[in-house]
């Protein structure tokens, strides 16, 4: 049983290799470190394929090691993935934010991770490399296998880095948030949202919610009833009908009722929806 | 788990341990230190009493595996407690604007809430009051209300302004 703090790609693909299965990959460790009994580990947090942000022909691309706090601190994804930076933002505590990494938040699969939830939204894909040296390409919005239950396996596969179209022209995204406190709290409802207009016309979008199901969920009546629309006063009322009519929630003792969560996720879906058309709109006219 | 050689440095000093490295930092600290101005309370990330800085940065000590700070830095409540020493001071600035403003009660979340303010004065100087409570959202007080906390960091920030200048 041991702890190795990996200082290379090569060095970390070698160990999952080498243990067959029998070992687990750790980041900031704020989900999996709570999860005992714990596995052996293998620690990836200074293997520099995974961290930082760069540019990489025209696609921002994050590591997947990159912290939360990182991430809404970063100029480039504060003003080209504005919902990634929020949904970071409101992550836990600045302890939290501190060590916790994106690549973690999607990999423990939480049905409501908020990074999740804006790079569905941001319409991101993620870069793994197996501990057999293979590489390959996924939706984020395609990782999720089920309740905490990611197709990424930690045990044999390293997920390296996001690549997220910047935001430009005509284009805007925006993530909503209702917690019962603004710190150390998790979300009753969150949401995401991503357009990109021609003319004031929507021609491309995305509204992602949760948690409805185990996985962040795309909202495909809404995102039908937006399409090929002009954004205006008249629109707002018929999103937050329809996200609320689309999908299933359940209330909880602990948490709110059923009630409060359909009335949040309408609004929610509607005000990220408002926000990321406004911020288009602002960059049509810049 | 097996234990292993852990190198790292401590308030400033190099140390060299050889522990469990799935144990908490936390742990680490108050057992093979005997550093137990670090708190334990929640022990899963909640109330930010185990506040230590790694690297420079607040973390829940509870919840940083010990052999993650391999070739780091921590600094503890005794390491800023220190920096007070060494300019003659009984304690460290922040910790004197605390007990000036009664901003420490039963005391123990303090440990916590002065580490979450050493870091955000560290890199921002004079804090507006609401960047104050941001830096300190992750620290969880009973007793004192937070008030009296955001103004001894504020206060605190003003008197080391001043020797600066
Ligand atoms: C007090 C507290 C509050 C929190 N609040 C929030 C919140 O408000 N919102 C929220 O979304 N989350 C919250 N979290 C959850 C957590 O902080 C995040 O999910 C965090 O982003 C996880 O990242 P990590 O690096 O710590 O992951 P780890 O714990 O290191 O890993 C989590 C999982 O991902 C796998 N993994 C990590 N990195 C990789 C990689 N590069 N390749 C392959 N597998 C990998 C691990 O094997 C493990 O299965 C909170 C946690 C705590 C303790
Ligand atoms: S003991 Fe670490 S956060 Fe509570
Ligand atoms: S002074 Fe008692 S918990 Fe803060």
């Amino acid at each position: 049983m041991s702890y190795m703090v990996a200082a290379s790609l090569e060095q970390a693909l070698k160990i999952l290799h080498e243990k067959g299965g029998n070992v687990q990959v750790i980041a900031g460790g704020t989900d999996l470190y709570l999860k005992k009994p714990l596995p052996d580990l293998v620690d990836v947090s200074s293997v520099p394929e995974i961290l930082g942000i760069c540019r990489d022909e025209g696609m921002l691309s994050i590591g997947a090691g990159v912290t939360h706090t990182e991430a809404a601190a970063s100029a480039v994804i504060q003003s080209e993935a504005e919902a990634l930076a929020e949904a970071c933002r409101r992550v836990g505590s600045p302890q939290v934010r501190n060590m916790g990494t994106i690549g973690g938040n999607l990999v423990n699969a939480a049905p409501a991770a908020d990074a999740a939830v804006a790079l569905v939204a941001l319409g991101a894909k993620a870069l793994l490399v197996n501990h057999a040296g293979s590489s390959r390409e996924a939706f984020v919005e395609d990782l999720y296998a089920g309740y905490n239950c990611s197709y990424v396996d930690g045990s044999s596969e390293i997920l390296l880095r996001f690549l997220v179209e910047p935001c430009g022209q005509g284009m805007g995204s925006a993530f909503m948030r209702f917690a019962p406190r603004e710190a150390l709290s998790l979300p009753l409802v969150n949401s995401a949202a991503f357009v990109r207009l021609r003319e004031n016309i929507i021609e491309e979008v995305r509204v992602v919610i949760a948690p409805v199901k185990p996985a962040p969920t795309r909202l495909v009546e809404t995102e039908k009833l937006v399409l090929g629309c002009k954004p205006g006063e008249d629109i707002w009322r018929k999103v937050e009908y329809t996200a609320a009519s689309e999908v299933e929630v359940r209330g909880s003792l602990l948490r709110c009722s059923e009630e409060y969560r359909y009335h949040l996720v309408g609004v929610l879906a509607r005000r990220a929806l408002k926000k990321a058309v406004e911020r288009a709109l602002n960059r049509q006219r810049r | 788990m097996k234990e292993q050689v852990i190198r790292f440095e401590i308030n400033g000093e190099k140390a060299e341990v050889y522990a469990d490295p799935t144990l908490s930092l936390l742990h680490l600290l108050r057992s093979r230190f005997n550093l137990i101005g670090t708190k334990e309370g929640c022990r899963k990330g909640e109330c930010g009493t185990c506040t230590v800085l790694l690297d420079g940065q607040a973390v829940n000590s509870c919840l940083v595996p010990a052999g993650k700070v391999e070739g780091k830095k921590v600094l503890t409540i005794e390491g800023v407690t220190r920096e007070g020493a060494l300019k003659g001071k009984r304690v460290h600035p922040l910790q004197q604007s605390f007990v000036e403003k009664g901003a420490v009660q039963c005391g123990f979340c303090t440990p916590g809430m002065v580490m979450s303010a050493y870091a955000l004065l560290r890199d921002n100087p004079s804090p507006s009051p609401e960047q104050v409570r941001e830096a300190i959202s992750g620290n969880l007080c009973r007793c004192s209300g937070y008030k009296q906390i955001e103004e001894a960091v504020l206060e605190a920030a003003k008197t080391m302004q001043e020797k600066q200048g």
